[in-house]
């Protein structure tokens, strides 16, 4: 087997398009999974006994089983009790509601790094939930909630790649697609690799900046 | 969804779990030779298992797997799925593993092992006795996390052929034509499987504390 | 020093590769029989070819290459991968050759040693039962179609959707088998295959697809699939003289009865594909 880019350097305009749908999907995925992991973090904190058990019962199952089969239930499954997706809206429930989950998580973590004393001293200056939760709780757990996040996005975007399976056209189909057809196997599976590896490295940095930012913002103010 | 049906599931989930529980006991000590890299303070040693970390945090789990079973022999190595599947997962959990090691190691107090250094240990000796079973202890949740992402990510391997749970539900499923019990009991023996795994973890995790106090 | 450990890296990887090649130059038929097992290929979503019926592997291949492993003395290891795997894997050397089976094609006979046809795999439509928007192949115009990843009913289907008033939305599945579940869901008014497969997968189902006749693309035929390099080359020889001989005494067209209800006229060989 011989190594000819020439191949797929043909078809970039199309590489090009599948790169768009897994990045656009992956970053609604994780935006979105961002703001509802946050939404279901508060709703335990805050909901009483009965929301934050069945919540984090919801958020156990979610993180227990591969996203693969999760797909496959909302993609084969939904139609039968009248939930008929198209691939693309699919994909983006799907991994929006498996990133939530882990999301979730991180803020719950975040929550319990955020010291009672700073609460309750919100609550005696008189601030209202929200307010305590805006002012103080987020602010201080950005840090903290900062490394776990882009991991997490890292993970998510790799995840992507399944999405393939229910003919979603993002990167890993489109460029495997290209690879079947003109018999460039190798090629394909190549630049699969490095494109992945080159986001990703690149979501790391981006990452490291943000929090080093972050972390001067932080203690310039303390 | 007949009993028979669920059986085979059952089987499959066998080879889930044998694959899943090599690669990770593979990837731990992989994972602690590119700590021990990582900590030698050489760069011959440092910058390869950095590379190494990267690129297999950096490729989908799908496309490594790809790349082990029909690009290897392009280079003369040309393994049966099994072992494309257990490489696969083993390398790629070892960059995971290896990157929650280098926490745990970053915190082991320095006292320690400038302590370790006036008793006269030699550095390897510092590391297998002093450094790294702290850094274990310190990073054993993380660790039990680690197995429970290995176990699902096993959901790809069949694409070199292994025949576990996501597989052969969906051969199931087509057969059968009921995709909500098919996938829904798959999703509940990851989901039993899983959850032992994080109770067991929490267990040895208290006796783990338990022998340190 | 880096400099010198990359060199002799380098120096290692070239060994492997020469006494890998080395290593490869022997005839595979006589490495089969030595060894008592011949490797061979597929993807389990293909009925009436290879299908998976409740845990056990089934169909037309299987029966073909027991009968095959039987005259030849051997015992046939299957290695299972979803059809776009299948053909890299061929060329990486992971079994000796290919069951698929796959549609005889000009860019195939270009790459691949095809055998003799086992099948016809001219390409028709499977639609929903009781579907009116649909009575003849070109009603697909403008409509979504499903159709396997990877495969020559992709390519023929492309090229039809480009003859049509509308161009029809091409769906790509990992398998079939997906194709057709999704056909049930109705995201997908058709599914594009040879007539063998649908026709079974409309009996099978009984009652909820039907097939559209006439077949929308060009007469093709069904072979197994190999590599091209003289290590090869008896494999395929006695795979082709196997084929022709149960064409001969009626073993393929019990197989044919048994897995299409009806046989197929195969010519011996296909020299020059209409596709």
């Amino acid at each position: 087997m011989m190594f000819d880019p020439q191949v797929i350097i043909e078809k970039l305009p199309e590489i090009g398009s599948g790169l768009f749908v897994t990045l656009w999907l992956w970053i609604a995925g994780v935006l979105g999974g961002v703001v509802a992991g946050f939404v279901v973090a508060t709703a335990r904190r805050f909901g009483g006994k009965i929301v934050n058990a069945v919540l984090g019962t919801i958020v156990e199952m979610l993180r227990g089983t591969p996203f693969l089969i999760q797909i496959f239930l909302l993609y084969y499954g939904g139609p039968f009790v009248g939930l008929m997706l198209d691939p693309i809206p699919c994909g983006l429930i799907g991994l929006t509601v498996y990133s939530a989950a882990y999301y979730s998580e991180v803020f719950r973590a975040g929550y319990a790094s955020v010291p009672v004393g700073h609460v309750e001293a919100a609550e005696c200056l008189g601030m209202t939930r929200s307010q305590t939760i805006s002012r103080i709780q987020i602010p201080e757990m950005a840090l903290i909630v900062l490394p776990p996040s882009i991991n997490l996005a890292i993970i998510l975007l790799k995840e992507s790649a399944v999405l393939s399976i229910i003919t979603v056209p993002e990167l890993t189909a489109t460029v495997s697609a290209i690879g079947s057809q003109q018999y460039a196997f190798l090629e394909a599976i190549f630049i699969l690799a490095i494109v992945y590896w080159v986001i990703v490295e690149l979501t790391d940095r981006l990452g490291r900046m943000a929090e080093n930012r972050l972390s001067r913002l932080r203690f310039s103010k303390a | 969804m007949t009993l028979k049906l669920f059986t085979l599931l059952l089987e499959a989930a066998l080879s889930t779990l044998g694959i899943s529980l090599v690669s990770i006991a593979i990837g731990f000590v992989i994972a602690m030779l590119l700590s021990a890299a990582l900590l030698s303070g050489k760069s011959v040693y440092i910058l390869p298992a950095r590379l190494f970390i990267s690129f297999f945090r950096g490729v989908p789990l799908l496309v490594q797997l790809l790349l082990i079973y029909t690009l290897l022999p392009v280079i003369g190595i040309n393994v049966p799925g099994i072992v494309a599947a257990i490489i696969g997962l083993s390398l790629c959990t070892a960059a995971y593993q290896a990157e929650n090691l280098r926490g745990g190691f970053a915190s082991v107090p320095r006292g320690l092992i400038e302590a370790a250094d006036v008793a006269g240990f030699t550095g390897a000796q510092t590391f297998a006795r002093i450094r790294a079973p702290i850094a274990i202890r310190l990073t054993f949740p993380a660790l039990v996390n680690e197995a429970i992402m290995i176990l699902k990510s096993s959901s790809l391997v069949s694409v070199v052929g292994i025949i576990e749970i996501t597989k052969m539900a969906q051969d199931l499923a087509s057969s059968t034509y009921q995709p909500i019990p098919i996938f829904a009991s798959a999703a509940l023996i990851y989901f039993v499987i899983n959850s032992a795994i994080a109770l067991l973890g929490r267990y040895a995790e208290r006796s783990l504390k338990g022998a340190s106090a | 020093m880096l400099k010198r450990q990359l060199m002799k890296a380098a120096a290692i990887g070239a060994l492997l590769l020469t006494s890998s090649l080395a290593a490869h130059a022997e005839d595979v038929l006589a490495k089969a029989k030595a060894a008592g097992v011949l490797k061979v290929g597929t993807e389990t979503a293909f009925a009436p070819f290879d299908f998976i019926d409740a845990g056990e592997h089934k169909g037309l291949n299987v029966d073909f290459f027991e009968a095959l492993g039987k005259d030849l003395g051997v015992k046939i290891e299957w290695v299972e991968l979803p059809w776009d795997s299948v053909l890299p894997s061929l060329e990486a050397g992971k079994f000796d050759v290919v069951a698929g089976p796959a549609t005889i094609t000009k860019a195939r006979i270009a790459r691949y040693r095809m055998s003799a046809p086992v099948a016809e795999a001219s390409v028709a439509i499977l639609k929903k039962a009781g579907d009116t928007s649909i009575t003849k192949p070109a009603d697909i115009a403008g409509k979504a179609v499903g159709v396997g990843k990877a495969t020559a009913q992709l390519a023929q289907l492309q090229e039809y959707s480009a003859t049509l008033s509308e161009k029809v939305t091409v769906r790509e599945y990992v398998s079939f088998n997906d194709a057709y579940a999704d056909l049930a869901t109705g995201r997908v008014v058709a599914v594009a295959n040879s007539l063998p497969n649908i026709a079974f997968v409309a009996k099978q189902r009984n009652g909820a697809f039907e097939v559209v006749t006439p077949a929308f693309g060009k007469k093709t035929y069904f072979g197994f699939i190999g590599t091209k390099d003289d290590d090869h080359k008896a494999l395929l020889d006695y795979i082709d003289n196997e084929i022709i001989a149960m064409k001969k005494d009626g073993r393929l067209a019990k197989l044919q009865e048994k897995w299409f209800g009806t046989t197929f006229d195969t010519p011996d060989s296909v020299p020059d594909p209409a596709f």
